[in-house]
């Protein structure tokens, strides 16, 4: 199991002032954070090929929302498995449901919860799926 | 010897015969003038409620007790585009044609004629929208009601009119709230993550002051953030197109995930709680996310409104076909002057906005709307320095179900 010290999280956020107060509590936590203002810059990281261990996604990005950036993520079987975080100003329950059943691990509104809050979250998350996939190959 | 008096009482017969003549004449004149003036008057009531009639802005459709088509106003033929001879004789109840927003026809259980006729009182409905005779739809709010004579229902009137620029007033007003919510969650967000930081010392230490000011900062944005939120759901809810779904709710279970919600703010406190809650309830049909929202706001209030050491009593009983909650408290209560205003938009006691600073004045505001919204009722008895009951009901028989738009938590 990587430890926290080697997490690495793809941030989706064009808020660049919030996408800046993320980065800076990430690295505090010793999580590394490659920041993206748009969808299209996150699936170029994302071809890059260092795929992160989790993303962090704001629903409402300049080119796409959440919902179509789920499926855009689900279309690359390098990328579906990737945990993805929401973490979004907007959370009606349509959203929400829809969001979960994409397969999102989590929903947050943002003005609700610490960064402290969700990056433990997050790191919960990482940690449990690398245990899975530990567990697939002792299987 | 009698003839002289036999020929006076005929002619005094005759006389008299002539007279009751004259006088059946005279009456039966003033018969005719007055039935005439019946008449006139039945003429010119008719003529006047079929100005009246035609010349109002709603369309009305007037049904005959089998439910057929006996009156269209002119209004009526404009709004559906059927000409008055294509309505009269057709069923109400399939023309014009009642649908929903997607063009499906609404089932004729809920068909608002039907209904009244059935349930023999007045049914006020919108969101359905009629088909015009082209083709295209337009949103109604239709109000049908009997027509009762001698105890038995004689026909029914549909009054109806098209609400195409509320409905259009409404959806921006939907459109607003989500867009305001995210533009004013976003700079609040950005205040709450960096205030944070600078607590935690992410960016270095701060002096003891520092961090007190900063907690402060970071205190009011939570309270703006409470504030948008609250002005959120209160809009949400006033315009209707909150989203009930009932489901069946053992309210036991539900309070037990509130208490443990207020767990700690309850322990702050060292209040003692009692909780009296009925083992004969039924799981009742409503929709727990609205409920949760009540037993939330009447229990974090009395926590709040109660001083250290209080006395926090939440029973919940079966009452006829009414389920009952009473939250009570022995806390600071609501002063006599200022009991009517409890549940208006802003309010705060006088008694308590000293003490505790930190409330919006929405809750109970919102509470109340929530409660209506599930069909049921609040109030309350409070003496000040005493202590405060809250009381609400839910119908046994359950909240009705509504296909709103929005729900109130987001």
């Amino acid at each position: 199991m990587k430890n926290k010290d080697n997490i690495k999280i793809l941030v989706i956020e064009d808020e660049a002032t919030l996408l800046a107060a993320i980065e800076k509590k990430l690295a505090n936590s010793g999580i590394e954070a490659v920041s993206c203002l748009t969808a299209a810059e996150a699936v170029k990281s994302l071809e890059g090929g260092d795929l992160p261990d989790a993303i962090w996604l704001d629903y409402y990005l300049p080119d796409v929302n959440g919902i179509e950036f789920m499926s855009l993520l689900k279309k690359n079987p390098f990328w579906s498995h990737i945990p993805v975080v929401v973490v979004s100003n907007s959370a009606s329950s349509q959203k929400k449901s829809a969001m979960l059943a994409l397969g999102a691990k989590e929903y947050f509104l943002k003005a609700e919860h610490k960064l402290e809050d969700i990056i433990a979250t997050i790191i919960g998350i990482v940690e449990k799926s690398k245990g899975e996939v530990y567990n697939d190959f002792a299987n | 010897m009698d003839a002289p008096i036999n020929e006076d009482k005929k002619l005094k017969d005759l006389s008299e015969a002539l007279e009751n003549c004259a006088l059946e004449i005279a009456e039966s004149k003033k018969r005719e003038e007055d039935l005439n003036q019946v008449n006139r008057g039945l003429v010119e009531a008719k003529a006047k409620y079929e100005a009246m009639l035609s010349n109002i802005g709603d369309g009305v459709i007037g049904v005959n007790d089998r439910g057929e088509i006996v009156y269209a106003n002119s209004q009526a033929t404009l709004l559906t585009g059927y000409p008055q001879d294509e309505l009269l004789g057709k069923m109400l109840i399939h023309s014009p044609r009642l649908t929903d927003e997607k063009g499906n026809e609404i089932p004729h259980s809920e068909n608002p004629i039907r209904n009244a006729f059935l349930g023999n009182s007045r049914i006020s409905s919108r969101g359905y929208f009629y088909e015009k005779a082209d083709g295209s739809k337009f949103p109604v709010a239709i109000t049908a009601t009997p027509v009762v004579l001698w105890g038995q229902v004689i026909g029914g009137v549909n009054v109806f009119r098209d609400i195409t620029r509320e409905w259009e007033v409404d959806r921006m007003k939907t459109e607003f709230i989500s867009l305001a919510s995210h533009q004013l969650r976003t700079p609040l967000s950005a205040m709450k993550w960096f205030s944070e930081m600078l607590i935690d010392g992410d960016v270095g230490n701060l002096t003891d002051e520092q961090k007190e000011m900063v907690g402060n900062i970071y205190e009011s944005n939570e309270r703006m953030i409470a504030l948008v939120n609250s002005l959120l759901n209160i809009s949400r809810i006033e315009s209707g197109r909150i989203i009930i779904e009932p489901t069946p709710t053992a309210l036991t279970e539900l309070l037990g995930g509130v208490m443990s919600d207020l767990k700690q703010k309850i322990e702050s406190k060292g209040h003692e709680i009692i909780l009296d809650v009925s083992p004969l309830l039924p799981k009742v049909n409503i929709d727990a996310k609205l409920v949760r929202h009540v037993y939330l706001n009447l229990i974090s209030n009395s926590i709040k409104y109660t001083p250290e050491r209080g006395r926090i009593e939440i029973k919940i009983e079966l009452k006829g076909n009414q389920v009952v909650s009473l939250v009570s408290d022995n806390g600071y209560g609501i002063p006599e002057r200022q009991k009517d205003k409890v549940f208006s938009k802003f309010f705060r006691a006088e008694n308590v906005v000293k003490i505790e600073t930190d409330g919006t004045g929405l809750g109970l505001y919102l509470t109340r709307l929530i409660v209506l919204a599930c069909g049921g009722k609040i109030w309350f008895e409070s003496k000040e320095g005493e202590g405060t009951r809250f009381f609400f009901t839910l119908p046994i028989s359950g909240s009705i179900k509504r296909e709103g738009e929005v729900s109130i938590d987001s």
